[in-house]
C-alpha cells in the first residue's frame, strides 16, 4: 500500500468513528436554526456539513422519536406542500439548554486562541 | 412510560388466537390419545410464538428502542397463556386426561422465570433514561 492510500484509509477510518456521534449535534443545530420537517433537517445537515454527513430519513425519524420521548424535541403539525400534514420539529427548552451546555463543554474549546492556532497552523 | 404499545397489543391478539388454537388441539389430541400429534402441535405453537414475538418485538423496538421490550412481551405472554389455560379448565373445555395441576405447575415454574427476568429488568433500568438505554440515546 502506498503512502497516499494508507493515509486515505486511516482518514476514512478516523472519520467513520468521529462522525458516529455527530448526528445528534447536527440535528440540534438544524433545529436551533428554526422549526423544520424531516426533509429540511436532512438537507440542512447535508448542505451545512459540505456533504460530509449524510443520513437517511428513516433514521432521522427514529432519532427524532427518541428525542421526543426524552423531551428534548417536540413537533407541531403544519401544512405540507399540496400533500399530507407535516411534522415540524423544534427544540424544547430542555433541548436548547442541552445543546447550549454541550457546545460550552465540548465545542467552544476549539475556539480557544491556542487551539484555533494549532488547527490553522501548517506543519 | 407507555407499557401497552400498539405492537404489543397486536402481539397479544395474535398470541391469544394462537393459544386458543393450541389449547383446543392439545385437548383434542390428548382426548383421542394421539400423543405424537401433541408434540407436533407444541413445536408448531413454539415457532408460531417465536415468529410473532420477533415480528412485533422488532417493530416495537424500531418505533422506540425501550430497554424493557423483552420483559413486557414476556410478561404479557405469561399472563395471557395462564389466563387462557385456567379459563379452559373452568369452562370445562379440557380433555378428561388433563389435570389443572399441570397449569398451576407451569405457572409456578414459568413464574420463577418471570421473577428472574424482572430482576434483570430492574438492574438494567439503572442504565436507562426514561426507558432508553444510555448507550442508545445518542448512538
Amino acid at each position: 500500500m502506498n503512502k497516499t492510500n494508507y493515509l486515505s484509509e486511516l482518514l476514512s477510518t478516523w472519520e467513520e468513528t468521529y462522525k458516529k456521534g455527530q448526528l445528534t449535534l447536527w440535528i440540534f443545530l438544524s433545529l436551533k436554526d428554526g422549526k423544520k420537517y424531516v426533509d429540511e433537517i436532512k438537507c440542512f445537515i447535508e448542505e451545512q456539513s459540505n456533504q460530509t454527513m449524510t443520513c437517511e430519513s428513516q433514521s432521522l425519524y427514529r432519532t427524532l422519536r427518541k428525542f421526543q420521548h426524552l423531551g428534548v424535541v417536540d413537533f407541531e403539525t403544519g401544512e405540507g406542500n399540496k400533500g399530507p400534514e407535516r411534522k415540524y420539529y423544534f427544540l424544547t427548552e430542555i433541548g436548547h439548554r442541552l445543546l447550549e451546555n454541550f457546545i460550552e463543554r465540548n465545542i467552544s474549546l476549539f475556539f480557544n486562541k491556542h487551539i484555533k492556532n494549532l488547527i490553522t497552523k501548517e506543519d | 412510560m407507555k407499557a401497552l404499545t400498539k405492537n404489543l397489543i397486536f402481539f397479544m391478539i395474535f398470541f391469544f388466537i394462537g393459544t386458543i388454537m393450541f389449547r383446543y388441539s392439545l385437548s383434542y389430541f390428548i382426548e383421542n390419545r394421539t400423543y405424537d400429534l401433541v408434540w407436533i402441535i407444541a413445536v408448531i405453537y413454539f415457532f408460531y410464538n417465536f415468529f410473532i414475538g420477533w415480528i412485533f418485538g422488532k417493530k416495537d423496538y424500531e418505533t422506540l428502542p425501550l430497554y424493557d421490550i423483552g420483559f413486557r412481551f414476556h410478561f404479557a405472554t405469561y399472563l395471557l397463556f395462564n389466563i387462557v389455560s385456567i379459563l379452559w379448565f373452568l369452562f370445562d373445555f379440557h380433555s378428561h386426561y388433563e389435570s389443572i395441576r399441570s397449569v398451576y405447575v407451569t405457572a409456578l415454574f414459568w413464574g420463577i422465570g418471570i421473577i428472574i427476568h424482572l430482576v434483570i429488568y430492574l438492574i438494567t433500568r439503572k442504565n436507562a433514561i426514561l426507558g432508553i438505554e444510555k448507550s442508545e440515546i445518542f448512538d
